[in-house]
């Protein structure tokens, strides 16, 4: 063996160990949720369940309850909204950033950085109160304006950099030809920059789909809530923590994550860096 | 709201009491608790989580088979969501969990088990293990983007000078993936401090507030205690010093560039 295939056998040696260190929760996880249900904690606790004990009775339990149903269709609403919304208004947003000159750009460009540093979790005092004086308390549509406006930022100034890589030339032929700004937005850019939108909508849509703090406070009804939430709920309300349960609608409940991240992956990737490596 | 007695529910009586919310904030025992294990938390999960990420990055960027899978798999934990990891990890360092058992049963390190989320540390510990665990797939993409754009020829160009391995990393990659570096650094602050799910979900701030960090402490205060004022206020604190961190970083680097 030569000194070269000595290096990569051990390159690849370190990412497999470590790969398998980094998945082994998540397939713990899934081993947990096939196990059943009974004990609190079992003695000898067994990374790998027994064949013969492998059952999917936590599963039938969750696909039995109608909450879980309600739950998950909650979540998706609430996640493909704010997706749709944020895409729409950011990349509006963008547009008019980065192809308009007007009074206030620079303001404006600089107050939606700030809002990116301060982190969303501590406005939510101020946040609450503004959902009571809305009366969104408690109903699906006091999460998804809020969302949206959460992730806007972020997806604005992703966006904004796709629409810059547009040549200006394409406006101005429109302008010639006696399009619209309404054309240029719609028949131009939106398509032309369409890869940038699926990336942030893919995060977008992480966002939504875990987020936990805020649907927690504003949600209290078992009905309108959202899968983390739900999960979240198995504790506290009984004796003790049925662990099997929790496992069985935490694996359900990243099923369509891991979907969109299957699906997306290269989107996401270029998302994530195209901001970090030119800035 | 900060600058005024806001209690939870009263609408009418919320007298203006100036800078004493801020006053009690900053005397209170446990923001001061909260603040530094958010401080720590901070100071170890971002280090770790970059030098980790990029050691992975190097690695995959090094081969040429595979590079997918291993992007894919090490990415997984970011889109695992934040509630369902932190249960997972309770689940593991819980007293009767798997690791203890692995300890004490199988290596037989300790006589009894370790009562990992009973004290102070071992609860900020267990969730900084989760923060880095969660946050090493993100700065390995982002790295892996940064080493791409650094051209092959200066390596060629040290290696014909005599420059080893360790050099060339100093010399070129560091250098030449430092907007990256700062990127990173100043996500991963925001994010450090803004840590609240997992300890919510592992410690909830037990044994006696001793693992609150400051977004815990805050939500206690406002949603359990209903202190709405002073949490408004604490809310700004925090603001404010990431605010001043962000642009400490920034200056840092900007620096750098210059020398």
């Amino acid at each position: 063996m030569s000194k070269k295939q000595m290096i990569s056998g051990s390159i690849y040696f370190l990412l497999i160990a470590g790969m398998t260190i980094v998945v082994l929760p998540m397939i713990y996880m899934i081993s947990v949720s096939l196990k059943p249900n009974g004990a609190l904690y079992e003695f000898p606790p067994r990374f790998f369940p027994k064949l013969s004990e492998i059952t999917l009775e936590n599963y039938q339990y969750i696909l039995s309850k109608v909450q879980f149903y309600q739950n998950f269709l909650n979540s998706i609403l609430v996640s493909t909204v704010t997706v749709a919304a944020a895409a729409f208004i950011a990349a509006a947003l963008a547009f008019c950033l980065a192809r308009f000159e007007f009074p206030g750009r620079r303001a404006l460009f600089t107050f939606i950085m700030l809002t990116m540093i301060i982190p969303g979790m501590t406005l939510i005092v101020p946040q609450y109160e503004l959902a009571v004086k809305l009366k969104v308390i408690n109903q699906l549509w006091g999460l998804i304006p809020f969302y949206t406006a959460w992730v806007i930022p972020y997806s604005t100034f992703m966006i904004k950099g796709f629409v810059e890589n547009v040549p200006k030339e394409l406006d101005e032929a429109i302008y010639m030809d006696g399009g619209s700004v309404f054309t240029i937005f719609f028949q131009v850019i939106l398509p032309l920059t369409k890869q940038g939108i699926a990336s942030v909508s893919i995060f977008n849509f992480l966002t939504a789909w875990e987020e936990f703090p805020w649907a927690n406070t504003v949600i209290n009804d078992d009905l309108k809530r959202t899968l983390p939430i739900a999960i979240s709920g198995f504790f506290g309300q009984h004796q003790f923590t049925q662990w099997g349960y929790v496992f069985a609608l935490s694996a359900f409940s990243l099923l369509p994550i891991l979907l969109v991240f299957l699906f997306g992956q290269r989107f996401f990737v270029e998302g994530l860096t195209s901001g970090s490596v030119k800035g | 709201m900060s600058f005024f007695q806001w209690d939870f529910g009263s609408v009418f009586h919320q007298p203006f009491i100036g800078i004493e919310n801020y006053r009690d904030v900053l005397a209170d025992e446990y923001f001061q608790i909260a603040f530094s294990n958010t401080l720590v938390y901070t100071l170890i999960t971002v280090p770790a989580q970059m030098v980790l990420g990029l050691l992975i990055a190097m690695l995959i960027h090094g081969i040429n088979r595979l590079k997918i899978t291993f992007r894919v798999a090490y990415y997984l934990p970011v889109i695992t969501s934040w509630v369902i990891a932190s249960l997972v990890f309770k689940y593991i360092f819980n007293t009767e969990g798997l690791l203890n058992y692995f300890l004490v049963n199988v290596l037989q390190l300790t006589g009894q088990n370790i009562r990992w989320l009973d004290s102070r540390w071992g609860g900020i510990s267990v969730a900084m293990l989760l923060g880095t665990w969660k946050g090493i797939g993100w700065n390995m993409v982002v790295f892996l983007a940064a080493l791409q754009t650094v051209p092959l020829s200066l390596y060629e160009a040290a290696a014909i000078d005599g420059a080893g391995r360790v050099r060339q990393f100093f010399t070129i990659t560091l250098p030449s993936i430092r907007g990256t570096i700062l990127f990173a650094l100043v996500m991963l602050t925001i994010g450090g401090f803004n840590v609240f799910t997992s300890i919510k979900m592992i410690t909830n701030g037990k044994p006696g507030h001793q693992t609150e960090t400051v977004l815990t402490w805050m939500y206690y205060k406002a949603f359990s205690a209903g202190k709405f004022g002073y949490s408004a206020a604490l809310s700004f604190i925090i603001a404010i010093v990431l605010a001043i961190l962000a642009s400490v970083q920034f200056r840092l680097m900007k620096n750098q560039e210059q020398s």
